[in-house]
């Protein structure tokens, strides 16, 4: 079974450390929770830089609140909320980022390649979606929010969540059966 | 069997497979900014907490004199040479009273933040900073009203900072609403 964020072991005394200002015990933290907090971002926000921005504010902003956090449900399930609010709201400020570049997708991968050859049809396929329809079909996939709690991020309801939902999978599938399509639509884009 | 049906669950989830996606790398360490940022928080909030105290302190010495000034006077209970708890209960009249209005208050700010809060929007990112900051003095004061329940000094804190939310929310509120009139 794969590795998940939520396997990541940290333990009560750092935390307790961390609740009390200590930064060895901040830093601790942040080194365990980097790479699956940016990655959160990189996917909601669609794009390195404002990626970045969003990891470093989320982080600020959860080790200034971590008395907030009570201890009775995973670290990372509190960390990866404060990422994500972040993340919507630097996505409600600019929705028009760009896309993830692939490159250096392919060059982290060190799968066989026809896992490489999938994986780089559905970060394309992703990278054609609008923003809003990427983040939520990303939250709702692969992070397991439920429609209630995406529509309360977006401030909108529980139909917007699902219509775009459903319209965000269709053009994934779609995009993914021709991917001549797929092409097409990227050029456009980059144009 | 267990695996095909959480199989089937994953499938359903996650259809078109995404949660394969490698997890992506961070460019570079941002541990320092994040560090900095920490430390100016740290000073920021002990010298607010200064402040506060002192605001504080002056609050409630103002309601303090302005109950006294305006209650009635509570004729003290005969004095009994035999009571020694008589002799006590007197004095505690105005402080009790003190206590109470603030602890209601503050309960009146609590349910009018909470209002505010359902119906604000999304907020600008250096409101949303303040209002961080003020939530967390908030629970820090509640922190230290479970240990001190009864004091005057915290009470009013927790009410100055209640005040500053509300006002927070209302600008907020008031910015939606030119908003949604200029379209």
């Amino acid at each position: 079974m794969a590795k998940t964020p939520f396997d990541i072991e940290l333990d009560e005394l750092t935390l307790a450390r961390a609740r009390r200002g200590n930064m060895d015990a901040c830093e601790q933290i942040y080194r365990l929770y980097r790479q699956p907090a940016y990655s959160v971002a990189c996917r909601v926000c669609s794009c390195r830089e404002l990626a970045q921005e969003v990891t470093q504010e989320a982080f600020i902003t959860a080790f200034r609140k971590l008395g907030q956090f009570r201890g009775d449900s995973p670290f990372w399930g509190w960390l990866r909320r404060v990422v994500v609010n972040h993340s919507i709201s630097s996505l409600r400020k600019s929705p028009k980022a760009d896309p993830v570049e692939l490159k250096d997708h392919h060059a982290s991968s060190e799968a066989s390649a026809d896992r490489i050859g999938l994986a780089m049809d559905l970060e394309s396929a992703l990278s054609v979606l609008a923003p809003e329809d990427r983040a939520i079909v990303w939250l709702h996939d692969v992070e397991g929010y439920n429609h209630q709690e995406i529509a309360g991020l977006f401030g909108k309801t529980e139909s917007f969540s699902k219509t775009r939902l459903s319209r965000a999978r269709s053009k994934l599938r779609d995009l993914l059966d021709a991917p001549s399509a797929m092409g097409l639509a990227q050029s456009a884009l980059a144009n | 069997m267990l695996y095909s049906k959480v199989h089937i669950m994953q499938k359903e989830q996650d259809p078109l497979n995404l949660g394969s996606l490698p997890q992506i790398s961070p460019p570079d360490d941002d541990w320092p900014v994040i560090r900095d940022a920490l430390v100016q928080h740290q000073k920021k909030r002990r010298f607010t907490r200064m402040a506060f105290s002192a605001l504080a302190a002056a609050a409630t010495v103002t309601l303090a004199v302005g109950l006294f000034i305006n209650q009635p006077v509570v004729s003290p209970a005969p004095v009994s040479v035999d009571s020694p708890v008589a002799s006590t209960a007197a004095p505690v009249v105005n402080g009790e009273r003190t206590l109470d209005s603030l602890i209601a208050l503050s309960q009146q700010m609590e349910n009018r933040v909470r209002t505010f809060r359902t119906e604000v929007g999304g907020m600008p990112t250096d409101s949303l900073i303040y209002q961080v900051e003020l939530e967390d003095l908030v629970a820090q004061v509640d922190f230290e009203l479970s240990v001190q329940p009864d004091s005057i000094d915290l009470w009013s804190q927790r009410v100055n900072l209640l005040l500053d939310l509300s006002r927070l929310y209302q600008n907020q509120l008031r910015r939606d609403y030119h908003r949604m009139a200029s379209l």
